[in-house]
Formats: structure tokens, C-alpha cells, sequence
């Protein structure tokens, strides 16, 4: 299997489950060996719990899904103590991802993740598109990317990725700034800030307005921001966007990626993650070296 | 009861039939272990549309389970074109069902529309007590032959008056002569359901519908509000106590 080593941390398989899309992992348990994975992604988490947002949370869209959950999560505390222990058990690698409606709430965030045994990476999720405050603010401009990355990078002593939103002006500008600010690794893409009309209530879907565009529809633009970012910066990208087949996962190693996110993938084939690990292994290491 | 869900994407359409102007019924070759008030997620296509399609289930037997739909969209619309010998993927059955235990004495299961679908597995399980089916429909009724063939009466109203009184199931609903309720149906209805049966102290449960993704509780699209905040219809329910539940006026 090409296994891979992410920013210090060895992976079984460059397939990491993507985050949101897979809660804490213990919901697929029923269905399939997560261990098999390379790492498992946590929902996003934020010092606070969160509600999450009101009204329609998914709208299916040609070749995509929109989704507004909002961050809802049960708070770090909490995840560390409820959570993280039964992740512990699943043998694969541990990615916590957080985010934070302002900096300090990043900074206790990290605080407490970089502390707690057992997560091996922290995914710093400055690109949600669907909270009102923090979020992809964060990633939309190099000035403000650079403030929050520096100002975790402090309290985190473990690997740090940082994973980026498609809606800023030059994507590999703020993966550059990300980098210089101490970042380990990068992950993108979060899902692109789209929209759904209601046509005969005459009312946007969305109570936020707009929503995350995810799946396949967003596969050949998440590529072309790999690639850019890739030949921009010196530290490992984690490709994310629309995967759904091992072809899919190869074109983004090819194209640069350290390792994949799955997403949406998931939510159309509970097991699609484990015919991507079967079909990379096929195909070959050798294969698979980036271009 | 809860079983283990399983993932098939080889389970051969038995049967389908359409019962109504769009309402379907859909049989599955497949182990009926589901509790009544649980859904499967159901898709007869690959990738488009994406998601699958929560559907309660009607009725199961050792070797079959059977889906009482509405066609709303594509989904359902692919679905219902499905014919003896296709293939379903198959994902259940899911989520927390009816509490049996709780569902005591005289019990009322008062449903509107396409909201009868979980309903009669729910009806079967509980004879021989004594069940009463209340239901609304908009025009045309449909299933009602299968809670009378259980020997279930039915108290039936049409917002046309095509069949049975002319107005909402709710307008025929005493929680008064009932120890226990079930229902189902839009949420407008299932709010008034929820809101007599607390005037009269009578214990009722609702289940719920929503968009759902994942269907097993790692999305969270598909969250409710309820008085301990927002639930997940997938697996904390479909089915919730109706004190629960936060109505949206």
C-alpha cells in the first residue's frame, strides 16, 4: 500500500476520512474497519459547543450537495472526554479539527487539543463557509490567515495543517502566508460558499443564505487549487474536494497531495473510502508519484 | 429493539405497486429485522442523484420489507420506476423506532398523508391492544385496507371530502379516549397532535422527517430542535416524545 508521512506522522494509506462528513468515526464502526483508514478527521470542534444553524442543512445540487450544519459540536471539552477515547481505540491516526469564531477561541481551542493524548494532527479550519463569525473570514485574506496561524502556532506542539477555503482572491498567496506563519501541512479545499433559491416560497434554502458546495461538481477547480498550492509551498498538502474514486484520489497524489480527504464520497457509499484504499493499492506507489 | 444495520447493494426489487395517484408501495428482498418506526436508506442509482433516500419502513416480513412512498422529486421518481428484479442499495434499518413499552392501553395513531407509512408495522406489533387508526388524507386515502385487514378501525377524514368527513385528522382526534398516541405526518399536524395530547396529559410520540445525508449520525444535516437543543433525526430519532420536540409555530 503507499503509505505516507504526513508532516512526522506515518499514515497506513494516504486515505484520510475528511472532516464533518464522518462525525467521530464511531458511527461507521458499524459498517467497516476504520482502521483501515489512514486517519480520521473530527467534526469541526470549537472551544464552546455549538447549536449549529437553523432551517435546511443539505440541498442536493447536480453533481453536489450544499450543506449549512454550522459547526454544531458538542465543545473540545466535552469531545476529550466523550469522544476521544473511543477514537483512541479505532488504530488509525487522529486529526482534530478546529475552528473558532474569533482568535482567542482558536488559541484555547489548540491549547487544549495540542495537550490531549492521542490527537496526532490539528486541522486548524479557518475556511468554514457557513458561521457567521470566524470561519472563512479567516482564509480569505492573507493578513488575516496570517494573524490566527501565528497566533496558535505558539500553544500548538503538534503537527499543525491548516486547512484553506476556495474563496479567496489567490489561494496559493494565503497557503504561502499560512507556511511563513509556521504552518506544518496544508488541507484544501473546505467546501466553496454557494447558494440554493427556494423558486415558489420566492426565499433563499438557506437561513444563513448562502452554504457549502461540496462533491463531485467541485473536483476539477479543488484540483487546479492543489496543484497551484503544491507548486507554491514547501510543506504537505492534503488534497480535498469532490474525491469519489481511487481515480479521483490518484489524480490529486498525482497533482501533488500527500494524502486525500474523502468527503461526500462517503455520505453517497458508506464504504467508498475503503474501494479508494483497494484501487490506489492497485494501482501502485510507483504509479501514484506526484508529476 | 434495535438490530445491527447492514449495507447491500444487491437487494432485488420484489415487488412494486402503485397504490395511489403518486404513492407507491416497494418490496425488497431483504432480512426484515427492522422495529417498526425505523427507515432504511434507499437509492436505485448510482451517483445522481447523490444522497440516498430515507424511507420508513411499512412492513417486514423474515425475508422482505416493503416501503410505502410518495414521489416528491427525482429520487423518489427513479424509485418508483423500479421494477421486479432491479437492484436497491439498501442501508438500515436505522434510527430509534417506536417505544413500545410506552405505547399502552388504548393507543390512537393519528397520521396525515404519506405519514401512515410507519405506521402499520407499528400497528401490527402492537395487537392484539387496542389500536385505532385516525387518518388525514388531502384527497384519495390509500393503505387503509391494510390496517382493516389487521382488524384495526379506522377513523378517516379528506380535506376534499372525496371519502370519509371532509377536514384534517385532527378534527376527529379525542386524546381524551386514548391512553397513548403515535403520529405522523406533515409537521403543522404533527404540532397540533403534539399540543392536544399535552393539554389532555397523554402521552405521545412523533416521528419526524427531515433531509438526511449520512442517515447513521455523522453529518448532522439532519438535526431537530429539541428542549435539549438540536437532535439528529437519524439516529436520536425518527422517533421523539412529543414533549420534546420544539413546534415552529
Amino acid at each position: 500500500m503507499p503509505e505516507t508521512v504526513l508532516c512526522g506522522v506515518h499514515l497506513k494509506n494516504p486515505v484520510i476520512a475528511a472532516s464533518g462528513t464522518f462525525g467521530f468515526a464511531a458511527e461507521y464502526g458499524q459498517f467497516f474497519d476504520v482502521g483501515r483508514l489512514g486517519a480520521v478527521c473530527t467534526k469541526g470542534l470549537t472551544l464552546r459547543p455549538r447549536q449549529g444553524n437553523s432551517g435546511v442543512r443539505v440541498w442536493e445540487t447536480t453533481g453536489g450537495i450544499l450543506n449549512s450544519v454550522g459547526l454544531q459540536n458538542p465543545g473540545i471539552p466535552a469531545f476529550l472526554e466523550q469522544e476521544l477515547p473511543r477514537m483512541r481505540t479505532l488504530g488509525t491516526v487522529i486529526i482534530a479539527n478546529v475552528g473558532g469564531a474569533d482568535q482567542a477561541e482558536f488559541v484555547e481551542g489548540v491549547r487544549l487539543l495540542s495537550d490531549a493524548e492521542g490527537i496526532d494532527i490539528i486541522e486548524l479550519n479557518i475556511s468554514c463557509p457557513n458561521v457567521e463569525r470566524g470561519g472563512a473570514t479567516f482564509s480569505a485574506t492573507c493578513d488575516s490567515a496570517r494573524a490566527v496561524v501565528a497566533a496558535v502556532r505558539p500553544v500548538c506542539h503538534k503537527p499543525l495543517m491548516v486547512k484553506l477555503s476556495p474563496d479567496a482572491e489567490d489561494i496559493a498567496v494565503v497557503a504561502r502566508t499560512c507556511e511563513e506563519a509556521g504552518a506544518d501541512a496544508l488541507s484544501l479545499v473546505n467546501s466553496f460558499r454557494g447558494m440554493a433559491i427556494d423558486i415558489r416560497a420566492r426565499r433563499p434554502v438557506f437561513d444563513n443564505v448562502t452554504a457549502g458546495l461540496a462533491g463531485p461538481c467541485i473536483k476539477p477547480i479543488a484540483l487546479r487549487m492543489v496543484w497551484e498550492v503544491t507548486h507554491a509551498v514547501h510543506i504537505p498538502v492534503v488534497g480535498i474536494g469532490g474525491i469519489s474514486t481511487w481515480e479521483d484520489a490518484a489524480e490529486f497524489l498525482l497533482a501533488g497531495a500527500k494524502a486525500v480527504g474523502v468527503g461526500t464520497a462517503t455520505l453517497v457509499r458508506p464504504t467508498a473510502m475503503l474501494d479508494i484504499i483497494d484501487g490506489l493499492e492497485r494501482f501502485g506507489a510507483a504509479a501514484l508519484a506526484p508529476l | 429493539m434495535t438490530t445491527a444495520p447492514a449495507y447491500a447493494e444487491d437487494a432485488p426489487v420484489l415487488a412494486q405497486e402503485r397504490v395511489a395517484q403518486d404513492i407507491y408501495l416497494l418490496t425488497v428482498a431483504a432480512r426484515g429485522n427492522g422495529a417498526p418506526g425505523q427507515f432504511y436508506l434507499v437509492r436505485a442509482w448510482d451517483r445522481d442523484p447523490l444522497l440516498s433516500r430515507p424511507l420508513s419502513m411499512y412492513a417486514a416480513a423474515k425475508d422482505s420489507v416493503s416501503f410505502l412512498y410518495q414521489v416528491r422529486g427525482r429520487g423518489t421518481g427513479l424509485l418508483s420506476r423500479c421494477k421486479p428484479g432491479d437492484c436497491l442499495t439498501l442501508l438500515g434499518p436505522l434510527g430509534h423506532g417506536f417505544r413500545l413499552a410506552d405505547l399502552r392501553g388504548r393507543v390512537a395513531i393519528v397520521t396525515g398523508g404519506i405519514g401512515i407509512a410507519p405506521m402499520r408495522a407499528l400497528a401490527e406489533q402492537l395487537l392484539p391492544q387496542h389500536v385505532t387508526l385516525i387518518a388525514g388524507f388531502r384527497s384519495t386515502p390509500f393503505a387503509l385496507g391494510d390496517f382493516e385487514q389487521l382488524g384495526v378501525p379506522v377513523q378517516l377524514a379528506t380535506e376534499d371530502g372525496c371519502a370519509g368527513t371532509r377536514g384534517l385528522c385532527t378534527d376527529l382526534f379525542d386524546p381524551g379516549q386514548f391512553d397513548s398516541v403515535a403520529a405522523c405526518g406533515p409537521a403543522p399536524m404533527m404540532a397540533r397532535v403534539a399540543g392536544m395530547c399535552a393539554a389532555a396529559q397523554v402521552p405521545c410520540q412523533v416521528s419526524l422527517e427531515a433531509r438526511m445525508a449520512c442517515g447513521v449520525g455523522a453529518c448532522l444535516v439532519c438535526a431537530c430542535a429539541t428542549v435539549q437543543g438540536n437532535r439528529r433525526v437519524c439516529t436520536d430519532g425518527p422517533v421523539f416524545d412529543a414533549t420534546e420536540v420544539v413546534w415552529h409555530a
